[in-house]
């Protein structure tokens, strides 16, 4: 994942890209293999959720997110998780300082 | 116990209480509202999410997405509003089933997302079509934004 996640004032700005094939049904289907793509994508930092989205078939490849939190106390240094999981059942997490 | 005690304890139980009870936690709408997932149609894909609500169109809800996808694969597409919400629903009606992406709000969290997204071409569908956004606000009321746009080349297929 890469993962970018500034400190701008008084809120963080997060951008997180994610290397997935995010397979559809139907190109799964042509490929003759299974579908496979993010199903879940969540961020912390510290204990504190600050993006939580349940995703579909039709992200694109390689999919982007970007999102934004109120800072209410998180500071630079501090450490922002990202955690997906897949139809597959595979989950991924990786950490971040924030700029 | 006796009485003192008991008003003590219960006290203490407060100042310690985990972060993982705070009023808000994950959820995987996937799981919670399988149907909604499912659903070919924008209607239906609410109703499976939402159940039988009447979202009031607002422009308050602004969803972008460029006038012409060159590339059906890599649709870029914002949804941003002010009002204070518990969730927010991306749904569109040029694919087989209509949800793209629902996000649950956490306290603190601004309601500006970008995302990319994969479109059929429009033309298989007879023209324009529409990428909708509900936001389900805090005040327990429903609200609905939308563009339209054409998809040159699709990008379902692979």
């Amino acid at each position: 994942m890469k993962i970018k996640a500034k400190l701008k004032g008084d809120e963080v700005r997060v951008k997180v890209l994610v290397k997935h094939p995010m397979l559809t049904y139907d190109q799964a289907k042509k490929k003759g293999t299974d579908a496979n793509f993010i199903t879940h994508i969540s961020s912390r930092v510290g204990d504190r959720v600050v993006f939580d989205a349940s995703t579909s078939q039709f992200l694109s490849k390689n999919p982007l997110f970007k999102y934004r939190f109120k800072a209410n106390g998180v500071k630079k240094g501090d450490e922002i998780t990202v955690s997906w999981t897949d139809l597959s059942g595979k989950t991924v997490t990786e950490k971040k300082a924030i700029k | 116990m006796n009485r003192r005690n008991f008003i003590g304890f219960g006290v203490l139980a407060m100042a310690t209480l985990p972060a993982t009870l705070s009023a808000f936690s994950s959820i995987d709408f996937r799981a919670t509202k399988p149907d909604a997932w499912k659903a070919k149609t924008v209607a239906d894909a609410i109703k499976g999410l939402y159940g039988d609500i009447k979202p009031e169109a607002s422009d308050k809800v602004k969803v972008k997405a460029p006038k012409v996808a060159a590339n059906g694969g890599a649709v870029p597409v914002s949804v941003k509003t002010d009002i204070p919400a518990k969730t927010v629903a991306v749904f569109q009606d040029m694919n087989p089933e209509s949800a793209v992406a629902v996000f649950n709000i956490p306290d603190g969290a601004i309601v500006d997302y970008g995302f990319k997204i994969k479109l059929k071409a429009t033309d298989e569908n007879g023209g324009n079509g529409t990428v909708t956004a509900i936001v389900e606000g805090k005040d327990g009321k429903f609200y609905k934004g939308t563009v339209s746009l054409n998809v040159a080349k699709g990008g379902c297929e692979g």
